[in-house]
């Protein structure tokens, strides 16, 4: 394992960060979530993430405007977008802005995890991490 | 608030409903329990009297010709006597002055007898049985003085010349028959003026009094029906005006009108009724707009259920205690979100009887804006409401007005721009005594030309099949029903302020 896969969890519901957060750090990502999308923009600017989990409907800056940001910092970044049931406007809008895929809510810690594997395999740096499917399926 | 109660549900306005119908029964028995007295059987009786004068009159005026010629065949008759009486006085004459015979004179006395005798019975009713008498015996009088000179012959009584004396006896009471004869003539011609005179009087009068009778008639019976009229004409109005209270009797008695106010009363009942459906029919739509904005925003407790069970069926056994409560009391407290987020919706999706209460109008407002919370995050719109400190109350249905700020709330945040904000504000309205809400967005505004057009119902902007175009006509509609109006004012490019006015109330 050369360099652990950064990946970057942003959504304003405190829940989503605490508990996916370890999820992903199982993975053997080193994982940083914020609640507040601002915090995540500067946070950007510092450092460059190989993977962005953004929720996309935040109230002071919403996802599309964080793909954008991101996509413009560092083109490298692949970002996973969370939208709500049926938005498949803002999902279509997000893809073609340029997002890695996008995963409906809710959804379950696999779910997120299979799109982070394919990620880091596009990126070529594929994770040690295979997605069980004993727990609750 | 999130009080439920299911067995209001599937009862929609139906105690409600009841009672209108019960109310509407009870008119419509007191109407119909008055004495009939239809507007047909009014102008029957108007034009029975009228005719019935005219038949007095033209009786009256029959009679009084049919006397009239009565007293004129009898002065015939008269007439007739007094010629002959006349003609046997010149015979009589002649006989003293130059001897010619009597038989002339008697011949016309036989005559004049007879016309007594024949006429015995129109003589009699105008002048009595006892003048008859007296004018017979005097002619009989006569009659035996003529026939006794007659039989003498030109000789007195006792063989010699006619005596003077019976000679003028003769001549006396000849002439004493004439002036009788005359006299009565003379009353009778008198008797025929006044009579004349009274049937001319008669007729003058009757004419005035059945023209009085007449125009008397006519007013009241038009009256009557232009007062009915009158009387309907408010009843549409207020009608128009969403008063659907039931017409009472107001006269003693009932004539068609009555039908007609009852077919009106029947008509507010179904229009009541179709009211209702239209306002439901709306609310069933709000439902439907808030119902998506529910699940879009349950999602979130939903998702963090979902993902905090996950992760625990995953790490069980690594997990110490605390953290395995920490994620449980997680999950209590989304499940606690997730009712949080319906239970605004399941209390205005909760059908109830129309009910007037004394409401506090902020609250009311804060509601509803909390109610179209999901909407307004979802559009990404801020909304202020400034509002006053301790607002009188107001007389209302919680849930229709509710109803009311809802679609005025959402039509703003669909006016709006995304990440635009609106503006909601409850305050003394201008008019004492009342309270004003406005609902203010910075949106579009409303084309001038389509701005008096968006009260009418089934009017929209939207697509076919996105709006019903029955929002604005029925909120207008519920607010008209608690006293008050709804005003708009649009600037093209700038905006749009819908203001909701409603009278305070005094109750507590």
């Amino acid at each position: 394992m050369t360099t652990q896969l950064k990946v970057m969890i942003i959504d304003d519901e405190e829940i989503v960060c605490k508990r996916l957060k370890p999820a992903i750090e199982k993975m053997g990502c080193e994982v940083e979530a914020f609640q507040d999308p601002v915090a995540a923009l500067k946070r950007i600017e510092e450092q460059s993430f190989d993977v962005i989990v953004t929720d996309v409907r935040m109230d002071e800056i919403d996802g599309i405007q964080v793909l954008e940001r991101a996509k413009s910092v560092h083109a490298e970044t692949h970002v996973i977008v969370i939208t709500g049931y049926a938005m498949m406007a803002l999902a279509r809008e997000a893809m073609q802005k340029g997002a890695f895929d996008f995963v409906s809510k809710p959804f379950k810690p696999n779910d997120i995890r299979e799109v982070i594997l394919r990620a880091a395999e596009d990126l070529g740096k594929p994770l040690d991490y295979t997605v069980s499917s004993k727990n609750g399926e | 608030m999130a009080e439920q109660r299911p067995s209001d549900d599937g009862t929609a306005d139906l105690p409600d409903t009841i009672a209108r119908l019960q109310e509407t029964d009870e008119v419509t028995k007191a109407l119909l329990a008055r004495p009939q007295l239809s507007l047909r059987t009014q102008v029957i009786l108007g034009f029975l009297v009228v005719f019935l004068l005219s038949l007095a009159l033209a009786a009256a005026i029959i009679y009084s010709t049919y006397r009239v010629e009565g007293k004129i065949k009898f002065l015939e008759i008269v007439n007739d006597y007094v010629f002959e009486i006349d003609r046997a006085r010149r015979h009589e004459k002649n006989y003293f002055l130059y001897s010619t015979n009597l038989k002339d004179a008697l011949d016309s006395v036989y005559k004049a007898k007879q016309i007594l005798e024949n006429n015995i019975e129109e003589l009699t009713r105008i002048i009595g049985r006892k003048q008859w008498e007296v004018i017979t015996k005097n002619i009989d009088g006569y009659e035996g003085m003529l026939e006794m000179l007659a039989s003498q012959r030109g000789k007195g009584p006792d063989g010699g010349p006619i005596d003077k004396a019976h000679e003028l006896a003769v001549r006396k009471q000849g002439q004493r028959m004439i002036l009788l004869a005359q006299d009565l003539m003379k009353k009778e011609r008198r008797a025929v003026e006044s009579s004349l005179a009274n049937s001319r009087r008669i007729q003058s009068y009757s004419l005035v009094i059945l023209l009085f009778f007449m125009i008397t008639t006519a007013y009241l019976i038009s009256g009557n029906i232009v007062r009915s009229i009158v009387r309907f004409e408010s009843y549409a109005q207020r009608i128009a005006a969403g008063d659907f209270t039931p017409i009472t009797p107001t006269r003693r008695y009932r004539d068609e009108f009555t039908n007609l106010g009852l077919a009106i009363n029947y008509m507010m009942l179904e229009l009541q009724k179709h009211e209702s459906m239209l306002v439901q029919a709306h609310k069933m739509r709000a439902i439907g707009t808030l119902t998506a904005g529910v699940a879009h925003e349950l999602n979130n407790p939903l998702n963090n259920i979902s993902l905090t069970a996950h992760m625990m069926l995953e790490d069980y056994t690594d997990l110490d205690d605390d953290e395995r409560r920490d994620m449980m009391v997680d999950v209590v407290k989304e499940a606690e979100r997730a009712k949080q987020i319906v239970s605004n919706l399941l209390d205005f999706t909760r059908e109830s009887e129309t009910k007037l209460e004394p409401l506090d109008l902020v609250r009311l407002v804060r509601e509803t804006i909390a109610l179209a919370a999901n909407q307004i995050k979802i559009a990404g719109i801020k909304v202020e409401l400034a509002a006053m400190d301790d607002p009188p109350r107001i007389l209302g249905d919680r849930q229709q007005l509710r109803q009311v700020f809802l679609n005025l709330i959402l039509n703003a945040v669909e006016a709006s721009d995304r990440g635009g904000k609106m503006q909601v504000l409850v305050h003394p309205s201008d008019e004492p005594d009342h309270l004003s809400v406005k609902v203010i967005d910075y949106g579009s505004g409303i084309p001038a030309k389509i701005l008096p057009r968006i009260f009418e119902p089934f009017f929209t902007t939207k697509e076919t099949g996105k709006g019903t175009g029955l929002g604005l006509s029925v909120s207008e509609g519920i607010i008209a029903k608690h006293s008050g109006h709804v005003k708009v004012d649009s600037r093209e490019g700038k905006g749009t302020t819908f203001t909701v006015i409603l009278p305070v109330t005094t109750l507590s």
